[in-house]
């Protein structure tokens, strides 16, 4: 029983965190077709951002999750506007999705050397946003770090949910997934709404970045491993899916957990990559997607 | 005798093939030209240039008195131009009601959406009918009423629509021409409207233009043109059920 329920909160407080990263690479292949490699050194700057705010002058720690999303915004909205923004008109000479996956990439390398440059390579603690634990069950125990981590993570999902659901912008933004070309036509300033997406799927990445800083550290790299991560839930979640990258999430989460309990850490990872491995031959669409590609 | 829509030496086509060569159009404010052609003579090709989908290669495009052929298609848009694409251009994955209401993103049609919205369903009462469904499983009569409905989400100056009897079954297409009727009727709009052949139009149609290899060849009313046994078999080949 104890066993049950730790890799259920351990799972689900993986599959949270796991989500808030890798839906913003959903967001973004949704309505650009594009992967956005730059995801991960936005964690990377969300972890900076934690540990100057919490670490060097001791911000409230909602208000520096507040800040890594706004300065992550930015960044995200800046990476668009120099490596996708200017390849859009000529999608039909290059091979759009091939050239914007180096060209983000390149701007995620860039980025990592800034860190580099400026922090160094040493890793900086960042102090958890809530210290503490909770006692779930009979010793199985979570911090109120994870806990947050957790519900945070699920609040921001929710809110873009209800976001492309509800509101005029979030329609534009699935009917220019859908038809770019009506969606032009009915007067949605496309110009303006792929930076934004891509500032706005940052933002969700540097959130995530300020909770796993204080997991582990900031540090340049923080955010090769997190990319790794969501591509892979992104492409078992079925790319362009929504609901297809949530289920891949906390699949991917519980799995995760169900190896740390009962098998061990070190066969964590064979483990998990075989599964995915297995599962992808048999559905190479991903859990959600359709054979004719999944649109928001 | 003011122009709503003028279009004047227009070329336009798709990275270096020429679709639309000096290609000259000029429709008078609140009446419905149609332009008829045989398929791949650019018909779809003026629409798209002249609301922004394509950027013209020269020439002009004015609208009131205002030059748009620079201009990009969000901002055409605002200034009132309803394009109906051809193949509807619905969202599959959205709702019919959200297909709708995405017709009036514009912010200054935006406010009004409701009380809009109501109108267009009491217009359209098949659409309203549909309403909570996706429109990926709509049949075409359905998907192409639902496009009408949308075009009708705002305000238009001029309305573009793009061969609204294609692929449809005759009593499909009669309802997608009564929408039509009834677009044309409550908004006032200055339409062009593009159809292959000369068979629905009649009811419309207040000019006819020939579009032959980019340009236009011949304009008349419609009774001049379709009883024009030249015009008919020069230029759209085997069609003789000309209809009126």
């Amino acid at each position: 029983m104890t066993d049950i329920v730790a890799i259920i909160v351990n799972g689900l407080v993986y599959g949270s965190i796991y989500g808030l990263v890798a839906i913003g690479m959903t967001l973004i292949y949704g309505t650009l077709r594009i992967l956005d490699m730059s995801q991960g050194s936005m964690v990377m700057i969300g972890g900076y951002v934690g540990w100057w705010a919490l670490a060097t002058h001791g911000v409230n720690p909602l208000l520096a999750l507040v800040l890594a999303f706004v300065v992550t915004f930015v960044v995200g909205t800046l990476t668009e506007l120099v490596s996708v923004q200017p390849l859009i008109g000529r999608r039909g000479e290059v091979d759009f999705e091939m050239v914007t996956f180096i060209t983000t990439f390149a701007v995620g390398i860039l980025l990592t050397n800034v860190a580099l440059q400026h922090f160094g390579p040493f890793q900086k603690n960042v102090p958890p946003i809530v210290s503490g634990n909770l006692d779930v069950y009979h010793g199985v125990s979570i911090s109120y770090h994870e806990l947050t981590m957790a519900g945070v993570s699920v609040l921001l999902m929710g809110a873009l949910g209800l976001f492309l659901a509800r509101t005029r912008w979030g329609f534009a933004v699935r009917a220019v997934a859908q038809d770019l070309d009506a969606a032009r036509s009915l007067g949605v300033p496309v110009s303006r709404l792929y930076p934004a997406t891509m500032g706005l799927a940052s933002a969700l990445a540097g959130v995530g970045g300020v909770f796993l800083g204080a997991l582990y550290f900031a540090s340049p790299t923080a955010g090769d491993l997190p990319l790794l991560q969501a591509l892979i839930v992104v492409v078992l979640g079925g790319l362009g899916s929504l609901t297809g990258t949530l289920y891949a999430a906390y699949l991917v989460g519980l799995m995760q957990a169900f190896c740390e309990v009962e098998i061990g850490t070190t066969w964590t990872l064979p483990i998990l990559y075989t599964a995915i491995l297995i599962i992808l031959v048999i559905r190479p669409y991903g859990l959600k997607g359709s054979p004719s590609e999944a649109r928001l | 005798m003011t122009a709503a829509l003028d279009v004047s030496g227009l070329v336009a086509g798709y990275d270096r093939t020429v679709v639309v060569r000096d290609l000259s159009l000029s429709v008078e404010a609140g009446k419905t030209a149609v332009v008829i052609g045989p398929n791949g003579h650019g018909k779809t090709t003026m629409l798209l240039a002249i609301s922004g989908l394509i950027k013209p290669m020269s020439g002009s495009i004015t609208l009131g008195d205002e030059r748009i052929d620079r201009s990009s298609a969000e901002s055409i848009a605002g200034m009132g131009v309803v394009h109906i694409m051809q193949g509807d251009g619905l969202f599959a994955d959205m709702t019919v009601e959200e297909n709708l209401l995405m017709g009036a993103f514009v912010s200054s049609s935006w406010r009004g959406r409701r009380e809009t919205l109501k109108r267009v369903y009491a217009d359209l009462p098949v659409v309203e009918s549909k309403r909570d469904q996706k429109a990926r499983t709509l049949s075409g009569g359905e998907r192409r009423l639902v496009g009408l409905g949308r075009g009708m989400m705002r305000p238009a100056r001029v309305m573009l629509i793009d061969e609204p009897s294609l692929g449809l079954a005759p009593v499909a297409i009669e309802a997608v021409y009564a929408a039509i009727a009834k677009l044309r009727a409550e908004s006032g709009a200055t339409v062009v409207l593009v159809e292959e052949n000369f068979t629905h139009i009649g009811g419309v149609a207040d000019v006819v233009h020939i579009l032959e290899t980019g340009s236009i060849v011949r304009s008349g009313s419609f009774d001049e043109l379709s009883h024009d046994r030249t015009v008919v078999e020069t230029y759209l080949g085997s069609i003789t059920d000309v209809t009126t």
